[in-house]
């Protein structure tokens, strides 16, 4: 029997036609398949987009667990706070078996606050903050873990000379606001209301927080925008990873009769796998490195990894819309490709993207905050009108940016080398490159646009307080001590190593002697008492010898300058100190008149000034102590000697750092947050960028071991990576600048300000550059491995 | 040990691949102008031979010399030089650069080499008249059948004037006509131009076209006229 006359076996029946649902899913199902068990190949393609994916569900999956991070925050620490009756009452609670004397020590070293609180129980049973079971023994401490962990170090000297106290135990996390926070609790048995002890009779503060302003509402719904649609785009990107290989085997199924529309759902399937993984690899990322959070600490940004819980709405939208967009991503990509059966994947680009569908849209984002983002300082804000606009303006210029990159490539010609093979790779491919930089291009004008609309609101939230910190950099006060407590400070101060100048002076009030009917002000003014050379910091004071006094008058404030010499009479007695405290002293009629001067704080100081030797500052009752102190920093830990002193005068002691703006804590908070998320932001794209450049050598391979064969420098090669990231990234930038400045002119415009500045863009234009040296070189140690001759041996 | 006159020799290479020898102590020589046929079973260390004669890889042991220089002497950055000024490369599948245009591919050694662009372009263009494909200048590699980039490819290999041109299955990937009508131009355009080629092949209808044939087996190679 020849094999023609052999029985062929029989072709199964076809089955009856599939419905279109039928048809989709298997089709769907097949793209699965083809990624989860495409070999080596496939799998490093799936891999390659899961783990993009994955890092993009991970930073949303973040996002989405703010509110409640900020919620736990709040509640620990309202929950550690003295209740309403003690902390707000003009007077202590009262004494009770349960009540407890505490004062505030909290201070500052190498720049990081120390919360510390001295505390002495009044009775058997007292009320104790949460995480502490007892208030701890005289001079013994418990202390957070960090803070243990910080006195353990070497190098920490001067912060232990600071907290001379024992070690007894750990304060629990109910009692942190944050695994970093450095606080401690140490018992005193010397405390008392007199020598500055407040007396408090419970713990748990249920006021709520102060509600933001309407311009931080706009900054902080800004900063969302800016920080996700970056990472929107980012898992748009990593969903077309690999898609040049895909492309090529969904011609090999045209080949076996796969029609175009069956190929474009084999590829949804592939991606939407990619996606699943990718939301699998997502939620890993998010609960393993939440098991580390407390140990990272950004900007004094750390969080317990309880606090790291998602908002359930917000995780399921996550859910569902990231294989959403990967699918729809696909689809759309697939539309501008022709896959035809003779593995021949031609891009279908002859004629050119459409600029006329991409200028609306951040034009549309533009005109709805114009017409419906009008932001007004006392009504409530509307965020939905400032998000959109603001989402459809930066997502309009990613869209732009593709039909940027192409028309200028285009134009292209000519030059060395390098030059050619990065622009010709460009005008043959420019889509993947504009969509790794599509990243930088939306993160950076969103910068851009938050810079300028945090400076147009710098005025309202940091005030210039007039300071002036290159006379004294740090300022002490210490209130109700006896005279003689506070010249020991001032010497003690003047002793500490790296001190230069100390502006020391005992103050109390010194009021007119007499009876006053209670409607009747009594006329006082304040008594100032130190050196010639503390005075003079004070006062306008020419001449001036131990033993002088003087009548100081404010500057250009006549009412005030009257007010003054009702009180200080030359030649008359005045009274010094208040309530049973006082004593007398009569002011030498010789005293003469001075205009006052503003101290290195920015205060102006009236009244009576008078040296050491007129008057006896140790006998001076109800005083208290304002030292300013000029330090030399030269000498190494000057700030902390300082502040060591300043501890070991009173733990209590008010010790401020001079400086000449202050921030306001929330606006400082916004721009902590926007800082950490920008680096996080940055530095996926980064990684984006990197994936699509490795991707790109990976398919080059063979070329480049061609390319070694004929002789071809590492630095021309090196040389044209730089380039084919750089012209992309430059033209991202200016899209960037341009968009960027746009928005934030219009957003400043929303909230009735001027642009402050139009040159805020360049940091962020810096930031984009470094982004392009960073990828490149990263780029060239797997270039100069790809660069070996080993690819040809597949020849 | 090196034959007389010979523009490039190998004696005693020794070659290994993990634990698979790939030469073993295969030698080879080659004259100007002369077309020598490398042939033998796939796996038969061809390529690597061909490699390693091109500076491409370093042999484990042995030496090659070019024009009385010692290849392995040389370091990498001058082996590489060597490649651009003197040597030229023919690929199974033409290897041509996809973005670039086949005039620009053509000139591509000659900018390597620092000739400036419109030059470099001008002498591309000959050589691409000469192979017959000069109405492809401005048409990417995608755009062109594989006979036609076979041919770009041999006009980019001897665009630079190079002393020696080294073909790895030139023909591999193309029909006998094609194949043949490629040989042909190599051929004689490396003997018009005093050209030595070194000419990978396993088909004896392709190491027809050669002077000389080499059998490479198991890495060891074995001239079929002349005792190397």
């Amino acid at each position: 029997m020849t094999l023609l006359e052999e029985k062929l076996p029989a072709a199964p029946p076809r089955p009856a036609s599939p419905s279109r649902g039928s048809v989709t899913l298997r089709d769907l199902g097949l793209g699965i398949r083809f990624a989860a068990a495409g070999g080596r190949e496939g799998w490093i393609r799936t891999l390659l987009t899961a783990v993009g994916v994955g890092l993009g569900v991970a930073l949303l999956l973040l996002a989405s667990s703010v509110p409640h991070l900020l919620d736990a925050r709040n509640a620990r620490e309202q929950a550690r706070s003295e209740n309403r009756a003690s902390a707000y009452s003009e007077t202590n609670a009262p004494k009770s078996d349960s009540s407890v004397l505490l004062v505030n020590t909290t201070t500052e070293y190498h720049d990081r606050t120390v919360a510390g609180f001295l505390m002495r129980a009044d009775g058997s049973t007292p009320v104790l903050p949460p995480g502490i079971d007892r208030i701890p023994a005289p001079d013994t401490m418990v202390v957070s873990p960090a803070l243990r962990e910080l006195l353990d170090e070497p190098g920490n000297e001067l912060l232990r000379e600071r907290l001379p106290y024992e070690i007894t135990g750990t304060i629990r996390d109910a009692g942190l606001r944050s695994p970093g926070e450095l606080l401690y609790y140490a018992g005193s048995d010397t405390l008392t209301p007199a020598n500055g002890g407040h007396r408090i009779g419970g713990y748990g503060d249920d006021r709520q927080g102060e509600p933001l302003p309407p311009l931080l509402i706009v900054l902080v719904i800004m900063v969302c925008v800016v920080l996700l649609a970056p990472v929107a785009i980012f898992i748009a990107t990593a969903v077309r990873f690999g898609g040049d290989r895909r492309d090529r085997r969904l011609a090999a199924l045209r080949l076996v009769g796969a029609d175009i529309r069956t190929t474009r759902r084999i590829a949804a399937g592939e991606a939407l796998f990619g996606a699943l993984l990718g939301l699998l690899f997502g939620l890993a990322f998010f609960l393993v490195g939440r098991q580390f959070v407390g140990a990272v600490e950004i900007w004094d940004v750390s969080a317990f990894p309880a606090d790291l819980a998602p908002d359930l709405r917000l995780a399921s939208l996550i859910a569902v819309a990231v294989p959403l967009t990967a699918v729809l991503v696909t689809l759309v990509a697939m539309r501008s490709v022709v896959i035809e059966p003779l593995g021949v994947v031609r891009r279908g680009r002859e004629r050119g993207r459409r600029l006329w569908w991409r200028l609306p849209v951040p034009l549309a984002g533009l005109a709805v905050l114009a017409l419906w983002g009008r932001v007004e300082e006392y009504a409530p804000v509307n965020p939905f009108p400032i998000t959109a606009g603001a989402v459809l303006v930066l997502f309009g210029l990613a869209l732009l940016l593709p039909w940027l990159v192409e028309a200028c490539v285009n134009r292209l010609r000519g030059g060395p080398v390098p030059w050619q093979l990065a622009t010709r790779r460009l005008q043959l491919s420019s889509g993947a490159a504009s969509r790794a930089v599509s990243g930088v291009t939306v993160a950076v004008a969103g910068a851009i646009a938050l810079q300028m609309l945090f400076a147009s609101m710098n005025a309202d939230f940091n005030r210039m307080t007039g300071a002036d910190p290159s006379r004294a950099q740090f300022a002490g006060y210490s209130e109700d001590v006896t005279g003689e407590a506070a010249t020991s400070a001032i010497e003690q101060f003047r002793a500490t190593k790296g001190v230069e100048v100390v502006i020391g002076s005992v103050e109390a009030y010194a009021s007119k002697p007499g009876d006053y009917a209670e409607d009747e002000v009594e006329p006082t003014t304040s008594l100032t008492v130190g050196t010639c050379e503390t005075l003079r910091e004070l006062a306008r004071i020419g001449a001036c010898e131990d033993g002088d006094t003087f009548v100081v008058h404010p500057p250009g404030d006549k009412d005030m300058s009257a007010w003054v010499d009702e009180t200080a009479r030359k030649g008359e007695e005045v009274e010094i100190g208040y309530g049973n405290k006082v004593m007398r002293w009569t002011l030498p009629a010789d005293s003469p008149t001075v205009q006052g001067r503003e101290d290195p704080m920015g205060e102006t100081h009236y009244g009576i000034m008078a040296t050491t030797g007129a008057i006896d500052a140790g006998k001076v009752p109800g005083a208290t102590i304002t030292t300013q102190i000029r330090v030399d920093h030269s000498v190494p830990d000057v700030a902390e000697h300082v502040r060591n002193t300043a501890a070991r005068i009173d733990p209590g002691m008010r010790f401020v750092t001079i400086e000449s703006v202050e921030r306001n804590r929330q606006y400082a908070s916004i721009q902590t947050g926007l800082q950490v998320g920008a680096s996080a932001v940055l530095l996926l794209i980064a990684l984006s960028m990197l994936v699509s450049q490795l991707e790109q050598l990976r398919e080059r391979r063979r070329l480049l071991s061609v390319l070694v064969a004929f002789g071809t420098r590492r630095a021309t090669l090196g040389w044209s990576v730089l380039w084919q990231t750089a012209v992309p990234v430059v033209l991202g930038l200016a899209v960037a600048v341009a968009g960027g400045l746009g928005l934030g002119a219009m957003l400043v415009h929303l909230i009735e300000k001027d642009v402050s500045d139009w040159w805020l863009f360049w940091p962020m234009a810096g930031v984009g550059g470094a982004l392009i040296l960073l990828v490149t070189l990263l780029s060239l140690p797997p270039l100069w491995r790809m660069m070996r001759p080993d690819g040809l041996r597949t020849e | 040990m090196i034959p007389e006159g010979s523009l490039l020799a190998a004696h005693d290479l020794r070659k290994t691949y993990g634990s698979t020898p790939a030469l073993d102590g295969a030698s080879f020589s080659v004259h100007p102008g002369e077309v020598v046929a490398v042939m033998g079973p796939s796996g038969s260390g061809k390529s690597t031979l061909l490699h390693c004669l091109a500076g491409i890889i370093t042999p484990d042991s042995g030496t090659i010399t070019y024009a009385g220089r010692e290849l392995s002497a040389m370091s990498d950055a001058e082996r590489s030089a060597l490649r651009r000024s003197d040597f030229g490369f023919v690929f199974q599948f033409g290897q041509l650069v996809p973005e670039l245009t086949c005039v620009e591919n053509v000139a591509l050694p000659l900018r390597l080499n620092g000739v400036k662009r419109k030059a470099a372009e001008r002498t591309a263009l000959e050589w691409m008249e000469r192979l017959e494909v000069d109405d492809l200048g401005t048409k990417r590699p995608g755009e062109v059948s594989g006979g036609q980039g076979q041919r770009v490819a041999v006009a980019r290999a001897l665009a630079a004037s190079p002393k020696v041109i080294f073909a790895d299955e030139p023909t591999g990937a193309l029909d006998s006509l094609n194949g043949e009508r490629v040989m042909e131009l190599l051929t004689e355009a490396a003997r018009s131009a005093n050209v030595a080629v070194v000419l990978v092949t396993h088909e004896a209808r392709v190491a027809a076209y050669s002077d000389r044939d080499v059998t490479v087996r198991d890495g060891r190679a074995r001239d079929m006229e002349h005792a190397v």
